[in-house]
């Protein structure tokens, strides 16, 4: 690291600038563009990065869980990506303020609506925010004891922490499942509350595993290309290609699954959803999700080439990442009633939220080794044979 | 004197050494490679010099001809052999195809995968492989993995062969004579295999037979007989009059098919008229409705002379006659709903507009045989 301190000081200048220069545009954005259009980019960034930092929490459990060893050398990447919660909780919060204008549950109408009268158990102000709260404790405690837990295993090279792990792992799974469903029925359906989908929580989850994986696999492919992960080999992320294909296949069955039954039932709360998201400007956007989110990673990861040269992968899972990043764009802008938007507001939206991200993950690579080199299971994944 | 080895097994109990030995001895050229494994290893086709299975591919273009099969079945029987419209949806709806499509992508992927492994690729059915009859199968099917040199001709080398797997660290090496039968399937064989089936199927057929028939151990299949559901016309416990077809609910009323409001045909005379404009199309109706329900008794023309009329005795009215002529529409149709004399009604089968049309055609038919002049101008 000392040796390209310069460049390394470079590139922090240019994020910060970055981050500075869409933070000054974001202003712009809510000044000339109106609130709806800046908090629509700020909740489909907030929730990108989100999505990206708790699917690698769950790699992270999931390794525990199953006593996993293969990808123990490559767990610091996971561990420093989830480094993207702590970033996004502030933002969802922030995000609170999206509410009066995004959120129509909260407006004055939906007192006279009968449905969403019938929903105010669930649709209030007081437990939107005390189920929010909830989630995020929830997510930074699980965060504070897999990711600095793993970071202390370093010096203290307890072999205590690693049976500890394991035995937490389950309940992590049964959190990080309610609440990103909540997350899902908060944030997304909430922006059109009048209409429900039972799978819609599971698409999410799904969506967060798959682009987990995908900026996992990204992140451990860029630091073998910079010499930082020298003992870490194909037969290792040869996984993360299956791994990206399986659930690449189960994102599409069950984003499938939930547009087939509603368009097959045909009830007209519940088209209304799909018939805005696929009719007119929007159709080649719900057609490049098929296309980002199945044909191109599926092709390209279901030959052993595929999962074994850095290039395919890499291409197959940016395109997993984008697909994912497209997919959130599709949930949540038509809610404003408005053909695809993408103009300079969108780009200096994605310039600041990049710059933060980027920031917040360079700022977890500067902690501890690249190789969980603590963890006693570290010598066992190495030698780890296909 | 020919070698009498077919192969030179080595045992090794490493996934990783069997490969490193196979990468070693591959250049030297010794024999065909071939190593038997009771897990995949990973990179050992490649250690013995294997081309990349087609396999794959095979698999993937197979599925994806079963992909397309089904969606062009799906979509000409939906939307040109039968076309029929389901759910209001469009004749060709591929989102409905999409399951159809997986399954048989999944179908003709696995068959593929299956049959092309077992027969294409393994070269199965193959009896009596020499390695099977070798003592280290049992390790080699249980946590063993064998290296094998196959021999290639006379010229192979079985010493060399032995301790080249030794040098590699083969745990111990076994030497596989080639096999002295020479025709594992002769004709006698195969007839006595097919005999052998035929009469299992005959012999468990007939137990079958007798279990069910002859001696009915095994009772018949009846369970969709024997269902619990009411039957229309047998008695049942379920309901209190045991009846299992039920009566309609006093007062029901069939669409289309109101009680009329008057109890005497002269009293529909008064009060009602036809409704029913005389048209074409009316009147085509008209006749269809008198031919199929009056005229047996009426006649054609309706003069009251029909076939029916000889056989009973009875005098069904003359519709030509001054009386009838008189007669308005109403009191035609009210005896058509009440019935007259031995005259039943006819409501329960006809709607009301056919039996309004019925009168356009009583009045056509007495308008036929009592023209006025204007009509024959």
């Amino acid at each position: 690291m000392t040796t390209d301190r310069p460049r390394s000081t470079l590139v922090r200048n240019v994020l910060l600038g970055l981050t500075v220069l869409g933070g000054a545009g974001a202003a712009a954005v809510y000044a000339s563009e109106g609130p709806a259009r800046f908090w629509a980019n700020w909740l489909v960034w907030t929730l990108f990065l989100l999505t990206l930092g708790l699917g690698n929490l769950f790699l992270v459990a999931l390794e525990r869980l199953v006593g996993a060893h293969w990808s123990v050398p490559m767990r610091r990447v996971p561990e420093r990506l989830a480094s993207l919660i702590p970033l996004a909780i502030p933002l969802l919060l922030v995000a609170l303020l999206a509410l009066p204008v995004l959120f129509p549950w909260t407006y004055e109408e939906a007192k006279h609506n009968p449905i969403l009268v019938a929903k105010t158990p669930w649709l209030n102000v007081p437990f939107f925010v005390i189920r929010l709260a909830i989630c995020a404790g929830a997510w930074l405690l699980f965060y504070r004891f897999y990711v600095r837990g793993s970071l202390r295993q370093d010096e203290s090279k307890d072999p205590a922490y690693t049976v500890r792990a394991r035995k937490l792992a389950p309940f992590f799974m049964v959190v990080f499942f309610f609440t990103v469903t909540i997350v899902a029925f908060d944030w997304i359906s909430g922006l059109e509350p009048e209409w429900y989908s039972d799978m819609f929580g599971v698409y999410l989850f799904a969506g967060t595993f798959v682009s987990g994986i995908a900026a996992m696999t990204l992140g451990v492919l860029g630091l073998i290309r910079r010499g930082r992960l020298p003992e870490v080999k194909d037969k290792h992320y040869y996984n993360l290609g299956t791994l990206g294909l399986a659930f690449t296949v189960f994102y599409s069955y069950i984003g499938f699954a939930q547009y087939m039954l509603i368009w097959y039932a045909n009830l007209p709360e519940e088209v209304v959803w799909f018939k805005h998201r696929i009719e007119g400007a929007w159709y080649p956007v719900a057609l490049s999700l098929t296309v980002f989110n199945f044909f191109l990673p599926f092709f390209l990861l279901i030959g052993s080439v595929g999962k074994k040269s850095p290039r395919l992968l890499r291409i197959a899972m940016l395109s997993i990442l984008l697909g994912h990043f497209v997919d959130l764009y599709w949930l949540i802008f038509p809610a404003l009633g408005a053909g695809p938007l993408l103009g300079w507001p969108e780009l200096v939206m994605a310039c600041l939220f990049l710059g933060l991200g980027f920031l917040q993950i360079r700022r977890a690579m500067s902690r501890g080794a690249d190789m969980p080199v603590g963890d006693p299971l570290l010598a066992r994944g190495l030698e780890w044979q296909l | 004197m020919p070698n009498p080895t077919f192969a030179v097994l080595g045992l090794f109990s490493d996934a990783q050494k069997i490969v490193d030995a196979a990468d070693k001895i591959r250049p030297r050229k010794l024999g065909r490679l071939e190593a038997y494994t009771p897990y995949p290893v990973h990179g050992l086709d490649r250690a013995l010099g294997l081309a990349p299975s087609s396999l794959g591919k095979l698999v993937l273009g197979m599925g994806l001809l079963g992909a397309f099969l089904a969606l062009v079945f799906e979509g000409w029987v939906s939307a040109v052999d039968y076309p029929l419209v389901t759910g209001g949806k469009a004749l060709f709806s591929w989102q409905a195809f999409v399951p159809v499509m997986f399954e048989v992508t999944v179908l003709f992927a696995t068959f593929t995968a299956g049959l092309a492994m077992l027969f294409a690729f393994n070269k199965l059915p193959f009896f009596g492989h020499p390695v099977l009859h070798s003592r280290a199968i049992e390790d080699i099917t249980r946590d063993k993995l064998a290296l094998s040199i196959e021999s290639t001709g006379d010229d192979f080398d079985t010493e060399a062969a032995k301790q080249a797997l030794l040098v590699e660290g083969a745990e111990s090496v076994e030497i596989v004579p080639v096999p002295t039968w020479d025709r594992p399937l002769s004709l006698v064989g195969l007839l006595r295999t097919g005999a052998a089936i035929a009469a299992a199927c005959v012999v468990s057929g007939l137990g079958i037979y007798a279990a069910i028939k002859v001696v009915p151990i095994v009772p018949p299949m009846l369970k969709m007989h024997d269902q619990p559901k009411l039957n229309a016309f047998r008695s049942s416990s379920f309901f209190a009059d045991s009846r299992g077809m039920r009566p309609a609910v006093a007062g029901t009323v069939a669409r289309g098919h109101l009680p009329p409001a008057f109890t005497a045909p002269e009293e529909a005379g008064a009060l009602l008229s036809n409704p029913l404009p005389l048209t074409q199309h009316t009147a085509e109706r008209g006749r269809k409705v008198y031919n199929d329900h009056c005229a047996i008794c009426h006649g054609p023309v309706g003069d009251g002379v029909a076939q029916l009329s000889h056989a009973y005795g009875a005098k069904p009215k003359n519709l030509l006659s001054n009386e009838m002529r008189g007669r308005p529409d109403g009191y035609i149709y009210g005896v058509l709903v009440r019935g007259k004399n031995a005259m039943p009604s006819y409501a329960p089968d006809l709607d009301e507009n056919d039996r309004w049309a019925a009168v356009h055609y009583v009045r056509i038919l007495q308008r036929s045989q009592n023209a006025k002049d204007e009509d024959l101008r």
